[in-house]
């Protein structure tokens, strides 16, 4: 291992390419509280649960698609990509109601009320979704979407960026290669019916071999630095971005995203010049939830997270902590302000080796970062900060 | 010299309630006694952070960071140093107190100062993000416990707090009181409506913010060294996110700006889920069991109830006792929706066999009281008023004679 520093470099590549991904997740959930602030100025504590009911509306679909725990255990049953691209709609959809129904029972009306009544609203949503989530939905064991819905789950890229020493390879494939032999040798003394201390004997060379192949091959593997992608994440990637474009294409492109633009801008002027204000905010919140669903489901079945009623606690504050990050009802700086976080955290991970116990921070750089930030850009990196009119 | 006869009987009186509901509670009502406890803390935070959110209108939401600190360094010094000093365990949770309130004063101060900078949303989001670096900073601090906790007892026995917490929540009360109805309030007041325009007349701005968070974040501070000299066991999840979150709906719930409002919605949102914890059977003393049907059926008819109550508060402009009637209406629709709706839930196979404690549904029952009450009543239950005699004063006095047209 090169360690400089008490840092593992070779590693590096693969941490940025895991917090890209991570940091996707939390872009997708952040844009819905963005989107969402854009057009009410409210802080909806409830997208975090929104989140939570997508993963468990993905958990659903997969156990009638026939991969319950039941129908799983001890069997390899074939999947497709199909499977995969279902349980994304419905998770979009599900999560897509549920927005536009807490939109409608708890904060329309709310709508002309003080703002910080508003948020203590969304935050008994919030709450009220989290333990009544907690009555009804399956949460011990904690389930887990089966693996085998992923028909791709063992294929992966994998990208050599600095190969190992070719002296070393040479030595691990030998190694490979006599442990293959001391194996075959004891299996055929074994099948000849060979006395059984020369059983023995080979069992423990073959042992020996076998251990030593390994130990070069990690020694091979460690001194390889490169990216290995799995095909799952890879998807989740694409799938973010092509999604992201979607919403770009919506809001800057359609007339609906017109609107939304000019309710964000001046609420009261919009709905002046004849747009529809409420239609606007349910599709808002529609589009918004449908992501929340989107990353609900790619969290839950490429990250195979177990699911839990207080799954969306976490997720939640990291999106929201990304979109003030951003500068929050900016759509661009929520995926920047995601991408951000998924990245530092992994890096705080990664910086374990140089500070021990950093790790343990792992959560709290987050907050650092944004106080940092907002302290010199009050107005998040890409917002910008309005000087109050009097 | 009526004024100071005035602050020497009220004091009397502060310490004589203290004392008296000590002495109540501890002789008559012992297992309750920890929960009065927690509600004078809780009134004492809530009353606090009203200070900050309410009266000076910072958007702070990060309140459990001050109880922590409060709690954590008091605790900490009073393990170490307690047998080393000659005070009697009542003095010495006092100094501890204040020490407390030093403590978190110091970093309201810190947190108070971004405040300058940023307002609204913002401001929100840079308190909650500071309790929780200083909740996960706690938790890897092993000489504090960790995320393990600490345990606080430095007296043997858990010490008789009831009267500090009590006297405390009471001083809180007392000054926030005070500082409403003085000129030295009208600074505090003057920037929660407009920044621009109280800069404008000569109020220090930055100064009242920071001095809002400073006071607010001491009263929270000696609220923690309270709880941990009193609970005798602090651990970081005593302080996450949620307390913080409870704290504000207090304030919110009871009319943002409202001392007496926050003083009984703290009350009462601390006693309506303990109520619901210790629920069970009078008669077989076994925890009661609400069947799934009766559940999902009262939640639905509550929705229904709360969006027709709803209507009528918009819709309807009527007489006063007609909306009264209409009220009672909506509400005895709810009654009969859940009548309804039971038995054809019951027919739901899933559901009819399920049933509930209604411990368990306790934070529902909150969550969904939070909800209804803030869409029934945005402004908070006491909106901006005050408790005051004068209704009392009103019941004895004639009323004016209309006048002849």
């Amino acid at each position: 291992m090169n360690l400089v520093a008490g840092l593992d470099f070779s590693i590096l590549p693969q941490q940025l390419v895991n917090g890209l991904l991570l940091g996707s997740i939390y872009a997708l959930i952040a844009l819905g509280y963005t989107m969402v602030y854009g057009v009410l100025r409210l802080i909806n504590f409830a997208h975090g649960e929104v989140f939570m009911l997508g993963s468990y509306a993905a958990l659903f679909t997969s156990w009638l698609l026939g991969f319950s725990p039941e129908a799983v255990r001890g069997v390899d049953r074939p999947s497709t990509w199909v499977n995969l691209v279902v349980m994304l709609l419905v998770s979009m959809i599900v999560c897509g109601l549920i927005g536009v129904l807490i939109e409608f029972l708890a904060y329309r009306p709310m709508r002309n009320q003080p703002r910080i009544a508003s948020l203590i609203t969304a935050i008994g949503v919030s709450l009220f979704i989290q333990y009544a989530g907690g009555l009804f939905l399956p949460q011990s064991p904690p389930p887990a979407i089966s693996e085998q819905v992923n028909p791709y789950r063992n294929e992966k890229v994998s990208i050599v960026l600095k190969p190992a020493g070719q002296e070393i390879v040479a030595q691990a494939a030998d190694a490979t290669k006599k442990a293959a032999i001391a194996e075959k040798a004891y299996d055929d003394a074994q099948k000849a019916g060979a006395p059984a201390d020369k059983v023995e004997q080979l069992r423990n060379d073959a042992q020996i071999a076998s251990n030593d192949a390994s130990r070069l091959q990690t020694q091979v593997s460690s001194q390889t630095s490169g990216l290995v992608i799995p095909y799952g994440q890879l998807g989740m990637l694409i799938t973010t971005m092509v999604l992201m474009a979607v919403l770009w294409f919506v809001v800057q492109k359609t007339k609906t995203g017109r609107a939304m633009r000019a309710v964000a801008h001046d609420f009261d002027s919009a709905a002046l010049m004849g747009v529809n204000v409420g239609r606007i905010i349910t599709i808002t919140f529609m589009i918004g939830s449908a992501l929340a669903g989107a990353g609900a489901m790619m969290y839950a079945t490429v990250l195979r997270t177990p699911l839990s009623p207080f799954l969306g606690v976490q997720p939640g504050v990291k999106a929201f902590v990304a979109a003030v990050l951003g500068g929050i009802g900016n759509i661009p700086g929520a995926v920047l302000g995601g991408i951000l976080m998924g990245i530092v955290e992994t890096l705080v991970v990664w910086l374990d080796g140089l500070v021990p116990g950093l790790s343990g921070y792992k959560d709290a750089v987050a907050f650092v970062v944004l106080i940092a930030v907002l302290l010199f850009r009050p107005g998040g990196l890409l917002g910008s900060s309005k000087v109050e009119k009097v | 010299m009526k004024f100071w006869l005035v602050r020497l009987a009220s004091l009397l009186l502060a310490v004589g309630f203290a004392f008296g509901l000590e002495s109540v509670v501890g002789h008559q009502f012992p297992s309750i006694y920890r929960l009065v406890v927690l509600a004078g803390l809780y009134i004492t935070l809530s009353v606090s952070l009203n200070l900050i959110n309410g009266i000076t209108g910072q958007f702070s939401i990060g309140h459990a960071a001050f109880y922590m600190v409060g709690a954590y360094s008091a605790g900490f010094v009073s393990k170490a140093l307690f047998s080393h000093q000659p005070l009697v365990p009542q003095l010495w949770m006092i100094v501890m107190a204040l020490f407390g309130a030093c403590c978190a004063a110091l970093t309201g101060l810190v947190v108070g100062l971004p405040s300058l900078r940023l307002r609204g949303d913002y401001l929100a989001i840079v308190t909650l993000g500071f309790g929780e670096i200083l909740r996960i900073v706690t938790q890897n601090i092993g000489a504090i416990g960790g995320a393990y906790g600490m345990n606080v007892k430095p007296f043997g026995s858990p010490p008789q707090a009831l009267w500090l917490v009590w006297l405390l929540a009471i001083l809180c009360v007392a000054v926030c009181r005070n500082l409403l109805k003085t000129a030295h309030g009208l600074p505090f007041l003057s920037v929660r409506e407009d920044e621009v325009a109280s800069a404008a007349m000569g109020v220090k701005v930055p100064k009242t913010k920071v001095t809002a968070f400073v006071v607010g974040s001491a009263f929270a501070g000696a609220a923690g060294a309270l709880l941990a000299h009193a609970e005798t066991f602090i651990s970081p999840d005593t302080f996450k996110m949620d307390v913080s979150f409870i704290i504000l709906t207090m304030v919110v719930l009871g009319g943002t700006g409202s001392i007496t409002g926050s003083v009984i919605s703290a009350i009462a949102l601390f006693a309506i889920p303990e109520w619901l914890r210790n629920l069970q059977d009078p008669v077989t003393k076994d925890p009661i069991q609400i069947p799934g049907p009766a559940l999902v059926a009262s939640i639905i008819s509550v929705v229904i109830a709360v969006a027709l109550f709803k209507a009528v508060q918009n819709r309807f402009h009527g007489s006063k006792p007609a909306k009264f009637g209409l009220y009672l209406a909506a509400i005895a629709a709810g009654f009969v929706c859940k009548l309804a709706f039971t038995p054809i839930l019951a027919q739901a196979p899933g559901l009819a066999a399920k049933s509930f404690e209604a411990s368990a549904l306790r934070m529902v029952i909150f969550a969904a009281t939070l909800i209804i009450l803030m869409l029934i009543r945005p402004q908070g239950i006491f909106a901006h008023h005050e408790f005051s005699w004068s209704w009392v004063a009103k019941l004895f006095r004639r009323a004016p004679k209309e006048a002849t047209a």
